[in-house]
């Protein structure tokens, strides 16, 4: 077993001894195994358990339709899209390389495996060589190659390139960093030669915009008539109303149980889809807000599924300007916060209290550091040290798309105010939010930041030096070096070492206060089968029966 | 006649040239950029720009303004706008305006039409029933339902109702998405629910506005001179009381149509009902101007040709009143 695991990647035998020390967790262990190519299944033999990540392809019972309730939105363009709830139509039609299921773990899917080196920098991807197209044509090699072109393309505006673009573009951004870095090995095998390690490629290519499309679509989806590998097809399509998709035979998958699944559009109040749930209108609800929990939990037909994940939102502060040039005001305001009664108020407790250093518990790296409980003497002490004895006052932006969000800045607000610093919030609707999010005019801002599988990957995209979501234009050396080290260590004990360091780091010089982690839901007919909470809200309806 | 018509013609036209120009500049001065929030929060600033380019969205104020009527070239150098059927493109959407408005504005039709057949004979009928017979007991109970049911918020009645009859009683649907897929319920199921809001709300003050009338007239000599002559109490109501006391209240009654046309936005969210009012809500915060026009136009048409309506049915009630 140890010369196979070797085979694979060099570092898997010591994660597995890791592993059967006790040196590393179980679910730390699923993740970075499987990250380094061993198959989820394997990965989860080893560690004693089923498969817990996808749904079981042993079907109660065959055919039916099941209705979701669901935003029907364009979806003609998705290497572009912006939203999550873009892809939730177009995914039962495109399909991406990986697939990272309701347990965190990314597993191989249009690709059969990958290898990475061991200094994580060449990635090859083995496809599966059962896949067609849905006009007969097979899925080589080329195809992969166009889309991640494409995706890595400027001029086609895709936020895959922000993801990658540390490891595949120049230092311009503007182009590949070689013109071999994204090479064709044979029909069926791609690599990927980066110019810096990276340990998440796999997580990226389940990125959302990062499904593959065959080229003659030239990165445009029609819907109805779209080409694609997935199990079903758009049978028909009315813009904010309705989208119907239906099974198609011979999905290399496996042929899913359901004959189609509707996505019926109620608009945004969360209110809508609840009495459509009630009232048998639709079988489930992709995202239950937390104020319409209770209503749901009445239901006794429906199912309300919780996933655990590292959706949060950030109070983030710009050390550009003046008001938070000092590390010391900055600690202050996280010192001023009781993150539990947030987490509380704002979302119901339905969660977990954030420690202002966004990395998630449910992050594999994630170190537990003594909790940073508030202390309104220690950050008054600050203030007074950063010379600012009678606090000051302030202005936080705030979205108001969500209502938790309000609720909370205006909690932490009210806690502010006990350290002297007077905050007006401004809640601003989602439009004129996302507008100045990462803009200098607004030096004090909360936004939102949905989960990612792993705490590098969200700290490399929101605080290294000059990246393009660097909201709170902060800039520390250390950080960036402590965080360049972290995404290159494979070594889960090691890796969350230095994370540890990041962690401290955040804490006492970072730019964020981090309120809280939080829970979502999901809720479904109990006569669903096959449906799992997913921590990123995707659905898998080929995985669905109906008992 | 001619002339009234062509008066009225002209001042809708002009209405409508102002309002268009009203949204436009509202929009134009309105925070928030269309590049992105078509393209997301995290679109670079060279992709906004690309898009802001591609839609002609760098162009003046007034260039976009005249290209979007149809009276000057557009960026891509076509003539190609409202004068010529073209609506536009919708940022919010992504597809040409004209795809999609025409079936909510049906949509909304269907919803106005039937709350608008169920408001206008019962406000008349209780109104009338309130109003013949002032401080009855059946007056005080219609006076203070009216009051009671339109001072509740739309949304908070259609809460409530969803409360009782979806979640309570499970005899409704809760939502009107118009599609019979889900459940079995029918499209007339589906509106009973934003039609009772809707009726809810928009009666009472009809019913009021009515019984007003009726209390009015019912103390006018000739009613006396009627009953005096010794004509029953029905023949009094029905030959002389009813007609005369629906005069003011018809031009308030038509006017409904455009209210419930123009402010079903409420109803149409509580109830996911595809309509007008929710795209122009969606289509207003996500700054899509186009749809906004479109949509207001359509909106400034209705109320314009209820008027008229409401004008002409007036002059047929009221013979006194003439063209002039």
């Amino acid at each position: 077993m140890t010369r196979n695991l070797k085979e694979i990647h060099s570092y898997l035998p010591t994660l597995a001894t890791q592993l059967a020390e006790g040196k590393v967790s179980r679910r730390e262990f699923l993740r970075t195994s499987t990250l380094l190519g061993l198959s989820a299944a394997s990965a989860y033999a080893m560690v004693g358990l089923p498969d817990q990540g996808i749904a079981s392809k042993a079907y109660a019972a065959t055919g039916g339709t099941v209705r979701m309730s669901m935003r029907v939105q364009p979806i003609e363009s998705p290497h572009t899209y912006s939203w999550i709830q873009d892809s939730m139509m177009s995914r039962n039609v495109i399909e991406y390389l990986t697939l990272t299921g309701s347990d965190n773990v990314t597993r191989p899917w249009l690709c059969e495996k990958w290898e990475a080196s061991d200094d994580l920098k060449v990635w090859t991807l083995h496809l599966r060589q059962d896949v067609k197209w849905s006009n007969g044509e097979p899925f080589v090699a080329d195809h992969v190659i166009w889309n991640i072109k494409r995706c890595l393309d400027p001029a086609v505006g895709s936020s895959v390139l922000g993801l990658m673009k540390g490891y595949m573009m120049n230092d311009a951004g503007d182009a590949l960093w070689d013109a071999n870095a994204v090479e064709k090995v044979d029909d069926h095998t791609v690599r990927l030669n980066a110019r810096a390690a990276q340990l998440a490629v796999p997580e990226h290519f389940f990125h959302y915009p990062f499904p593959m499309m065959h080229p003659s679509s030239e990165g445009k989806f029609p819907g109805i008539g779209s080409i694609g590998t997935g199990w079903a097809e758009i049978v028909e399509y009315e813009l904010g109303k309705k989208c119907v998709v239906k099974k198609k035979p011979g999905y290399w998958h496996g042929d899913g149980a359901l004959d189609s699944v509707e996505y019926i559009d109620h608009g945004d109040d969360p209110a809508a889809a609840v009495a459509a749930l009630t009232s048998g209108q639709v079988d489930g609800i992709w995202q239950v807000e937390a104020t319409q929990l209770a209503a749901v939990r009445k239901l006794s037909h429906v199912t309300l599924y919780e996933a655990t994940t590292a959706q949060t939102a950030v109070a983030r502060m710009q050390p550009i300007h003046d008001t938070w040039k000092d590390p010391r005001v900055r600690k202050a305001m996280r010192l001023a916060i009781d993150t539990p009664k947030v987490l509380q108020v704002a979302y119901l407790g339905l969660g977990e209290p954030a420690e202002h250093h966004h990395v998630a518990p449910v992050h594999p790296e994630y170190a537990k550091l003594p909790f940073m409980a508030q202390d309104i003497e220690g950050a008054k002490k600050l203030l007074a040290d950063a010379g600012l004895p009678n606090g000051f006052e302030t202005e936080l932006f705030c979205n108001a798309d969500q209502d938790w969000e309000p609720r909370a800045a205006n909690a932490m607000a009210e806690m502010w105010k006990q350290i002297g610093v007077n905050v007006k919030v401004t809640v601003l609707p989602g439009a004129q939010y996302w507008e100045i999010w990462d803009k200098e005019t607004a030096p004090f801002a909360f936004t939102t930041w949905t989960h990612r599988p792993l705490g590098v990957m969200v700290l490399g995209l929101a605080y290294r030096t000059g990246v393009p979501w660097n909201e709170s234009k902060w800039s520390n050396a250390k950080f960036d070096e402590l965080l360049s080290q972290a995404e290159g260590t494979l070594d889960v004990e090691k890796r969350r070492e230095v994370v540890e360091e990041i962690e401290i780091l955040m804490q006492e010089e970072g730019p964020i206060v981090q309120p809280l982690w939080r829970s979502v839901f999901a809720a479904m007919d109990k006569k669903v089968q096959g449906f799992q909470a997913h921590p990123t809200q995707y659905v898998f309806p080929w995985d669905w029966s109906l008992a | 006649m001619v002339s009234f018509f062509a008066k009225r013609f002209g001042a809708l036209i002009l209405t409508m040239l102002i309002v268009s120009f009203l949204v436009f500049i509202t929009f134009e001065f309105s925070p928030g950029d269309v590049a992105r929030n078509a393209l997301g929060p995290f679109a670079t600033e060279v992709q906004l720009e690309k898009y802001r380019q591609e839609f002609g969205l760098n162009r003046p104020f007034m260039a976009r303004y005249l290209s979007w009527l149809g009276v000057a070239p557009n960026h891509k150098g076509e003539i190609s706008g409202l004068l010529q059927g073209n609506f536009g493109y919708s940022t919010l959407w992504k597809t040409q305006v004209n795809t999609f408005v025409w079936d909510r504005i049906l949509n909304t039709a269907l919803l106005a039409g039937v709350a608008f057949a169920v408001i206008a004979p019962l406000s008349i009928i209780l109104g009338v029933a309130a109003g013949m017979r002032e401080g009855s007991l059946l007056d005080r109970v219609v006076s203070v339902l009216s009051a009671i049911t339109t001072s509740i918020p739309e949304f908070a009645m259609g809460a409530f109702l969803v409360t009782i009859f979806v979640v309570g009683f499970r005899i409704l649907p809760g939502t009107a998405p118009l599609e019979t897929g889900g459940g079995g319920w029918s499209i007339a199921s589906q509106l009973v629910l934003p039609v009772a809001t809707l009726t809810a709300y928009y009666l009472g003050y009809l019913v009021r506005m009515v019984r007003a009338s009726m209390v009015e007239v019912m103390t006018r000599p000739y009613i006396r001179t009627a009953v005096l002559k010794g004509l029953t109490f029905r023949g009094v109501v029905m030959k002389h009381a009813i007609r005369n006391a629906l005069i003011t209240p018809f031009t308030a009654i038509l006017l409904q149509l455009n209210f419930l046309f123009t402010s079903v936005v409420v109803v149409e969210t509580v109830f996911g009902f595809p309509g007008f009012g929710r795209m122009l809500v969606e289509a207003a915060l996500y700054k899509d101007v186009l749809t906004v026009e479109t949509a207001t136009l359509f909106a400034v048409f209705v109320v314009v040709i209820t008027q008229v309506i409401g004008d002409l049915s007036y002059m047929l009630l009221n013979p006194r009143i003439r063209f002039s």
